[in-house]
């Protein structure tokens, strides 16, 4: 850490706090930073090398480690378990994503209304974001229950074919991808709320005024204000979709046939139930690579949108 | 033809509302089902309620497992607001080397899978008997919980004016009188939110809960995880536990409200 290095960032305060510095000072700044740092650094990045580290060994837990090199690496590239995770993970991901993202605008804008209640309302659609992902995926098993669910029963009242949700591969796939949107829409929509509490009232006005077309509205005076939070929205939902456990996990424990199981359930299937701890940190480190990918491309895109908006460097 | 719209507007509210009360009314309504009527095709939505599958859940490990949950999550926050608001403040208020490459380093914690973690932090718990205690989850969430509040906090202390600070230093206040007596009770509504997201985080997190405990600190998620019994799935039970665990979250987040955009996107928009 380089406290003593600290340079004073605006005039007044700053200055008086470096007069006052001397040896106290300099222990208050170190007080500031150097736990915080010193425990983030032994909870994040230390596992992280051993990590890599044991992904390189065969190691399952009570026999001796093996070096092996990037044989982890390879038996997990010629997996077809892997490649279908990894399809499974990819496809969760576009399709939850952009459902939500469209559906997360509309509900926006409906949201965007006043009228007495529309606070109980919000309450309401905000809720099941913060709800434990594992409950939801737990009560949404319920519904979808071949025998007795409430989904099947609703569909075959409007007239609709019975699903057999959690066994077929695709409605298994499809229902991981309804819950996941069921509970993650309202994250769009909150952000697209805030992002329209920003738009000049003025501008309305004037585009009403002027009998502007609802698209050109939209266009024109909504998507400038609504580009940032979404892109924003974009980073977070898909990162944790990448990263997606809890819901198919519960759901469908991955199945069948390995339909459901992202790479995240299939590096814990290695960890937990084979034991094969090398391979589970392979699998791991990969997550982590697609998660950066993602992540710098979505933050090159968002820099640009964001200068005047937020000040602080992403 | 405004009223129209008016009207049309504001039935499509109620209807986006119903698509996400439902499912939780539902699970409410189960929770007050006997065996039978949970399983009754079609499904019954009058029925005589019951209290026994609370009285089941509270029979079971249920209360065992949300006092483990308890004690982790609040244990992670009060660690992880009290570290985070140090440094969060320092970041507001003193320009450090690197500062910028530090905070978004911290940014990128919230982007780590936590399957990536789990490897190594199952060996070196295991190595250090540390497994399926409480200290191993409240140590693996502040990881999470203080890379949060660093963002969330610096962005409160950013809102406090400066001159505040500035006055209590002319009246002889050294920096860390300023930060305790000034800058810490200015920032408290935003220390109470950053406190219950943390909680709300820590409470909800499942992956790390069943990769690291087994029995003696499993959390709620991960009791409620293991619905196949020999008896089958127990839905009556799982319903009234799920409410149980749902109803603190629901108090929590009418607490937040009014910040759950900055809770919810890591203080990037406010």
């Amino acid at each position: 850490m380089t406290q003593e290095a600290m340079v004073s960032k605006r005039d007044g305060p700053a200055t008086a706090m470096e007069a006052a510095a001397g040896f106290r000072g300099v222990w208050w700044r170190r007080l500031l930073f150097v736990p915080t740092f010193g425990l983030l650094l032994l909870l994040a990045i230390v596992p992280l090398i051993f990590s890599l580290g044991i992904s390189l060994f065969n190691y399952s837990i009570g026999s001796k480690p093996i070096w092996v090199g990037l044989g982890n690496y390879l038996n997990m590239f010629t997996d077809p378990q892997f490649w279908l995770a990894t399809r499974v993970t990819v496809q969760f991901t576009i399709a939850a994503v952009s459902i939500e993202v469209v559906l997360g605008i509309l509900f926006g804008f409906v949201m965007n209304q006043r009228f007495t209640g529309m606070g109980i309302i919000r309450l309401i659609v905000f809720l099941p974001m913060m709800l434990a992902p594992l409950v939801v995926g737990l009560f949404w098993r319920f519904m979808f229950d071949q025998t007795f669910g409430i989904v099947d029963y609703l569909l075959t009242q409007i007239g609709l074919p019975a699903i057999p949700w959690l066994i077929d591969p695709f409605w298994a796939r499809v229902a991981v991808v309804v819950v996941d949107v069921w509970q993650w829409t309202p994250f769009v929509t909150l952000l697209v709320l805030a992002g329209l509490g920003t738009v000049p009232t003025d501008l309305l006005e004037a585009a009403t005024l002027d009998r502007a077309s609802n698209w050109m509205k939209f266009r024109q005076i909504y998507w400038p204000y609504l580009r940032f939070p979404l892109l924003l929205a974009l980073l977070f939902r898909s990162i944790d979709t990448l990263k997606m456990f809890d819901s198919p996990f519960i759901l469908t424990g991955g199945g069948p046939g390995n339909y459901t199981s992202t790479l995240s359930i299939l590096g814990y299937r290695h960890q937990i139930m084979f034991f094969n701890v090398g391979m589970a940190a392979a699998i791991s480190w990969v997550v982590v690579i697609i998660i950066n990918i993602v992540t710098n491309i979505l933050v090159k895109l968002i820099t640009p949108a964001k200068v005047g908006q937020v000040h602080t460097g992403l | 033809m405004k009223i129209l719209k008016r009207v049309l507007g504001v039935v499509l509210a109620l209807f986006v509302a119903a698509m996400f009360l439902f499912p939780l009314l539902w699970v409410v309504l189960a929770s007050f089902k006997t065996k039978l009527e949970l399983l009754a095709v079609p499904p019954v939505f009058i029925f005589q309620p019951t209290l026994q599958n609370y009285i089941n859940a509270f029979n079971s490990d249920f209360p065992m497992q949300v006092r483990n949950s308890l004690i982790i999550a609040i244990s992670s926050t009060v660690i992880s607001i009290i570290l985070g608001s140090l440094t969060a403040y320092g970041f507001s208020r003193y320009a450090i080397k690197g500062s910028d490459f530090l905070q978004f380093w911290i940014l990128s914690l919230r982007m780590l899978p936590a399957i990536a973690v789990v490897v190594p932090f199952y060996l070196v718990f295991r190595m250090l008997g540390l497994l399926d205690t409480h200290i191993a989850l409240i140590l693996v969430y502040c990881l999470f919980n203080i890379s949060f509040a660093v963002w969330v906090l610096k962005g409160f202390f950013d809102e406090i004016p400066l001159e505040l600070e500035e006055a209590a230093m002319l009246d002889g206040y050294s920096p860390p009188q300023v930060f305790l007596r000034v800058a810490l009770p200015l920032a408290r509504s935003g220390l109470a939110t950053t406190a219950v997201f943390c909680l709300i985080q820590s409470l909800n997190e499942f992956l790390l809960a069943v990769s690291l405990t087994t029995r003696v600190a499993e959390t709620a998620p991960v009791g409620l995880s293991k619905v196949q019994t020999l008896m089958g799935v127990d839905w009556g039970l799982l319903s009234a536990a799920s409410v149980l665990f749902m109803l603190p979250i629901v108090i929590f987040t009418i607490i937040v409200r009014n910040e759950l955009v900055r809770g919810m996107s890591f203080g990037r928009m406010k």
